[in-house]
């Protein structure tokens, strides 16, 4: 390159020590910095892009937290160089924990299933029954010799019959056994929909092209329509779009992952019809990223407009988001993560997050500057919305969308902390959190 | 005089070779095969020990077992319960309703004549 690191160094803004850490992935870097860099090396941004190589460190940080690793010696401080010096290695120990993450699960299911399953207990009470009848009958025969000849028929008679009813109990349990046989996986269907939309930046041309022309129809609709508008056209014209999508993406292995990618895909869709990519990138950061003003804006909802932020192309000075939608039992249900990020996969994650607590005060829309344990800050963004119907005494179903930023991306946005914000110190789980003082913990932490 | 047994089992043929077994051993046997029906039997001649289905129709072994326990006339009645779920859980139920012997399905039939002829043998409980 005819360039030392430290000249590299200086001439990006940083130190050279910094840049050192860098270089063996021991510090992680994206947004305003990795774009500098990429310009001074003359090189593309995607060949410096670490994306990938984060959510690796993230996951095998995780991994090193879990019961079963803690009293392996896993050397934590060197897992960015492990995974510098033997990706494949480490994407192998990545993928065999979520195989064995996956097995549990599965065997947790099949253990719940063989005990609460009302068509198995059943089924089992009624073998019983009939193995009893026969047992019993058949005890009767080889135990008396004085026994008549009417009885003795009779006790021949109940096991013959019980023999065949048993028999027909036996083909339905069998039956049922064999349709309940599914396919193995590997992930969980929201880890899926992450991974096509990771694999394609979060953004999908085909739709963004169709999306342009479905606008122009968009805007002779009444304003206060065009929520409802922006959903018809959406469903109506880009089906075969995300049917292709779905179809071309391999790891959707599931039934259920391709359904929820189609949800995914068309709430995605509706977001570009109402806010097309030309329009939405300087609009969005003229209002400063303000979701609630770029919903007013463009007459979209909360949500839609959070997906989008995710969409923005990569750029300098464009901040790079992450979103995370959970359900009241605090499940994740929808994510594109930032890769910066720690979301834990394994373990329950931290309820300090402000992910949980907006929905105690559901359709406000609350800041939080999440202090981590490793000194890296970042802000969420977050407000709960009702999904349910409404009506006195009809209960609420409220979910929280929430974005995150770093904090050096927040001070793009209104979102930026000022001198009162005050940080809240927050961690990744239990288990990757050294805060002894939490009041808060569930688990342990690791012990180094 | 025989002792009397109130079978209450709502499958034909498992009563078919309870009352063979507990004829031979000497005991009256009366059937019923509902919970509501076997209650009214029970308050109108008590019998010496009642052997009591778990899975019955609309009203099952353990609630018939409380009703009875609640009753002073019935709180004594020696009860042998049956059923075809051996988890622990139907074991402990059975005894906090005042169950005083508890046999599961597919049983031998030597031990359900020897819990009858204990329970017969010991009388009403002294609680």
């Amino acid at each position: 390159m005819g360039i030392s690191q430290s000249e590299l160094a200086r001439s990006v803004g940083i130190s050279p020590s910094y840049m050192n850490l860098i270089e063996w992935n021991k510090r992680q870097i994206g947004g305003a910095l990795l774009h500098r860099i990429a310009d001074r090396l003359e090189i593309d941004r995607d060949d410096l892009d670490t994306s990938s190589e984060n959510r690796l460190l993230n996951s095998l940080n995780e991994i090193a937290s879990l019961p079963a690793s803690a009293n392996l010696g896993v050397e934590q401080d060197q897992t960015g160089e492990f995974i510098g010096r033997f990706p494949g290695w480490a994407n192998a120990v990545a993928s065999l924990a979520r195989s064995g993450q996956e097995a549990n699960l599965r065997a947790q299911s099949l253990s719940d299933r063989l005990s609460n399953d009302p068509f198995l207990g059943e089924t089992v009470h009624r073998m019983l029954t009939r193995v009893s009848a026969i047992r019993s009958a058949a005890d009767i025969l080889k135990a008396y010799d004085d026994i008549t000849d009417e009885e003795r028929n009779r006790f021949y008679a109940i096991i013959d019959e019980e023999s065949h009813r048993l028999s027909s109990v036996g083909e339905a349990l069998a039956a049922y056994l064999d349709k309940s046989d599914t396919p193995s996986r590997t992930l969980t269907p929201v880890d899926e929909v992450e991974s096509l939309f990771e694999a394609n930046g979060n953004r999908f041309a085909q739709i963004e092209d169709a999306a342009e022309k479905a606008h122009k129809l968009l805007r002779e609709a009444p304003v206060s329509n065009r929520n409802a508008y922006a959903r018809a056209l959406a469903q109506d014209r880009f089906g075969d779009i995300i049917s292709d999508i779905i179809d071309t993406h391999a790891q959707l292995e599931t039934i259920s992952a391709r359904e929820r990618a189609h949800r995914a895909l068309l709430e995605y869709a509706v977001g570009a019809v109402q806010m097309p990519e030309a329009e939405f990138g300087g609009h969005a950061r003229a209002l400063r990223y303000d979701i609630e003003a770029i919903c007013d804006s463009f007459s979209a909802d909360f949500h839609t407009v959070c997906l989008r932020l995710t969409a923005l192309r990569p750029e300098a000075d464009v901040p790079r988001f992450g979103y995370y939608r959970a359900n009241a039992a605090g499940g994740l249900i929808r994510m594109l993560g930032l890769d910066t990020l720690t979301f834990p996969r394994y373990t329950p994650a931290c309820p300090l997050w402000v992910l949980y607590r907006a929905q105690q005060s559901p359709e406000t829309v609350i800041r939080q500057l999440a202090h981590f344990p490793t000194g890296s800050r970042f802000v969420f963004v977050a407000r709960a919305r009702n999904t349910g119907a409404v009506g006195f005494g009809v209960p609420r179903q409220y979910v929280t969308d929430m974005i995150a930023m770093t904090e050096a991306d927040a001070r793009l946005t209104v979102y930026a902390p000022d001198a009162t914000t005050r940080p809240e110190q927050v961690g990744p789980s239990c288990r990757l959190c050294p805060r002894d003082n939490c009041v808060h913990r569930v688990e342990d932490p690791l012990s180094d | 005089m025989n002792k009397r047994v109130l079978l209450v089992e709502d499958e034909p043929n498992i009563v078919e070779s309870l009352r063979f077994l507990l004829e031979r051993a000497g005991f009256d046997i009366s059937v019923e095969t509902e919970g509501p029906a076997a209650l009214e039997s029970v308050l109108q001649s008590p019998p010496d020990v009642l052997v009591l289905d778990v899975m019955l129709p609309e009203l099952d072994g353990f609630e018939v077992l409380r009703q009875l326990r609640a009753n002073p006339n019935t709180r004594a009645l020696p009860v042998l319960m049956l059923t075809a779920k051996g988890q622990k859980e139907n074991r402990e139920t059975a005894f906090e309703a005042g169950a005083d012997a508890f046999i599961t399905k597919p049983f031998s039939n030597t031990d359900i004549v020897d819990a009858v002829s204990n329970l017969a043998t010991r009388g009403p409980s002294q609680t």
